[in-house]
This record gives structure tokens, C-alpha cells and sequence, in this order.
């Protein structure tokens, strides 16, 4: 058993643990996997209609996907510092925190219904063209993360107001805002892609 | 973790730092740039940005090799692939 102990505590020491549950990591990888190749599939779909994709690229809103890329990283931030709190044991603050995440998350859904419904009224969609059926798949899936994302965030928040988490004990916050940093991640990437390199 | 708060560079610098580099992006395609070296800046503003996220808001600074292995390479697989098709289609 002591020899166990010794063998162990160095290896504790080099590093940390993945914060929250190892499951969503998994989760993480394979969504990041899939994102990954439909990115890639876009450039590659681009290099062989490069005028079609520059000409449509310039119908989107930029101001609104700039303003979008904004919020999710103020979301990601707001969730940082809950964590923070709840570490420090400040439910209150956590609990605030997290709410202020939601508001941003809600902010993010709203614009791109407007933009969808910009989109939408002007007649286009997915077979418009090979531009705006990269564009709208590609959004769209992510819109889905990002209600996803809020709905685990909202379950984690009403745990956290019923008293679920403490200093010591808050994996569950912990695994809902790595998913929500992955929604994020995945949005910082697709914007420049698809907004605005050309 | 809250060490991360009190320095210099901590969690509030990186987000004000991530909003400004978003700004700067969207002002790159307003003013309507376009090439090789503004893709490639882009490109390595968003894997900035996206190293921020992973290194100090999700947290995975000193954990296994193995993970960050998985994260940063997904992010330097994808960003040079798109590198690589744009360059191409230039």
C-alpha cells in the first residue's frame, strides 16, 4: 500500500486532471472531430468555386457574426469566473455568473435567428448554391451546440441555486462549462472562415 | 486557479485581449483585405485566440501531455489545412 503511495503521488504531481467528468472530454473530442473535417470540407469545397464563395461571403452580416463571436467569448469568460467563484465558495456569485453566460448564450441565438431570418426571407437555402449550404449546415449545427450548451449550463445553474455545489465539490460546473468553451472554440474558428477570409 | 486572477496576465486580460482581436478581424474584412499574408494573419488571430481558450479557460495548462496533444493539434490540423486551400486557390 505505501509503495503504491509513493509510486502514485509523483504522478499526481506532474499533472492535473482534466477538469469535470472525463465523459464529456470524449464528448468534446468527437465533436471537435466533426467540425474539425466539415471546416476542412469547406476550404476544400472553396478551392474549386473560390468566386462563388467570395461573392456570397459577401452577403452575410459581418456586424452581427462579430457581435456574435463577442458574446460567446464573453459567455466563456462569465463561466470562467463562476467557477472561480464557486471555488472560492461564493454560490451567489457562481450562481450570477452563470445567469450572466445564459443571458450571452440567449443574445448569440437571437442574432442568428434574425440573420436566418434575413437569409430566409430573401429566399435562400440549402440548395441555393454550394456557398450558402456550408454556410447555413455549418451555423446551423453550431446553433444547435450552442442550445445544447445553455440547456446543460441551465441544468447546472438550477443545481447550483438548490445548493448542489460548494468549494469542494462542483465537477458538475466544471464539466457543463468545458462543453460551453468548446462551443465557443469551435465559433472562433468558423467566424474568420467563413465571414471573413477570402 | 485564482493565481490566474491576480496576475498581470490573467483570465480579464485574455478576454479583453480576445474582444479586441475579434474587433481587428472584423475590421479586416470591412476594409475588404484580401491575400496571403491577411489570410494567414487571420487565421493565426483565431488560433490565438483559440489557444486562450484552451490553455487558460478550459483550464488544460499542465495536464497530460496526451490531452493538449489532442487539443493543439486539432487546432494546427485545421488551421493549416485551411492555410493550405487557400493558399492553393490563390
Amino acid at each position: 500500500m505505501n509503495t503504491a503511495t509513493i509510486i502514485s503521488e509523483p504522478l499526481l504531481e506532474e499533472s492535473r486532471l482534466l477538469p469535470g467528468d472525463l465523459a464529456i472530454w470524449f464528448f468534446i473530442f468527437m465533436e471537435l472531430l466533426v467540425f474539425g473535417i466539415a471546416f476542412v470540407s469547406y476550404a476544400v469545397v472553396r478551392v474549386q468555386n473560390v468566386e462563388m464563395f467570395n461573392q456570397y461571403q459577401l452577403t452575410l452580416d459581418r456586424e452581427l457574426g462579430a457581435i456574435n463571436t463577442l458574446l460567446l467569448i464573453t459567455a466563456s469568460y462569465f463561466v470562467v469566473r463562476a467557477i472561480h467563484a464557486i471555488r472560492i465558495n461564493d454560490v451567489r456569485g457562481c450562481i450570477q455568473w452563470l445567469y450572466a453566460s445564459l443571458g450571452c448564450g440567449a443574445g448569440f441565438l437571437l442574432l442568428k435567428s434574425v440573420e436566418y431570418y434575413e437569409k430566409f426571407s430573401e429566399g435562400i437555402n440549402l440548395s441555393t448554391n454550394t456557398f450558402y449550404m456550408f454556410y447555413l449546415s455549418l451555423t446551423m449545427f453550431h446553433f444547435l451546440h450552442v442550445i445544447l450548451g445553455m440547456i446543460i449550463l441551465f441544468a447546472v445553474t438550477i443545481k447550483a441555486q438548490r445548493g448542489g455545489y460548494s468549494a469542494q465539490d462542483h465537477i458538475g460546473i466544471e464539466t457543463g462549462a468545458s462543453y460551453w468553451h468548446m462551443v465557443d472554440l469551435v465559433w472562433i474558428i468558423l467566424f474568420p472562415l467563413v465571414y471573413i477570409i477570402r | 486557479m485564482n493565481t490566474m486572477i491576480n496576475k498581470p496576465v490573467n483570465v480579464h486580460t485574455l478576454w479583453i485581449a480576445m474582444l479586441l482581436l475579434t474587433m481587428a478581424t472584423y475590421a479586416m474584412g470591412e476594409l475588404g483585405f484580401s491575400g496571403a499574408a491577411v489570410m494567414l494573419f487571420l487565421l493565426l488571430t483565431a488560433a490565438v485566440k483559440a489557444t486562450f481558450i484552451i490553455r487558460d479557460f478550459m483550464e488544460l495548462r499542465g495536464v497530460s501531455l496526451l490531452w493538449r496533444v489532442i487539443m493543439y493539434g486539432w487546432l494546427l490540423i485545421v488551421c493549416t489545412a485551411i492555410a493550405i486551400t487557400y493558399i492553393i486557390s490563390l
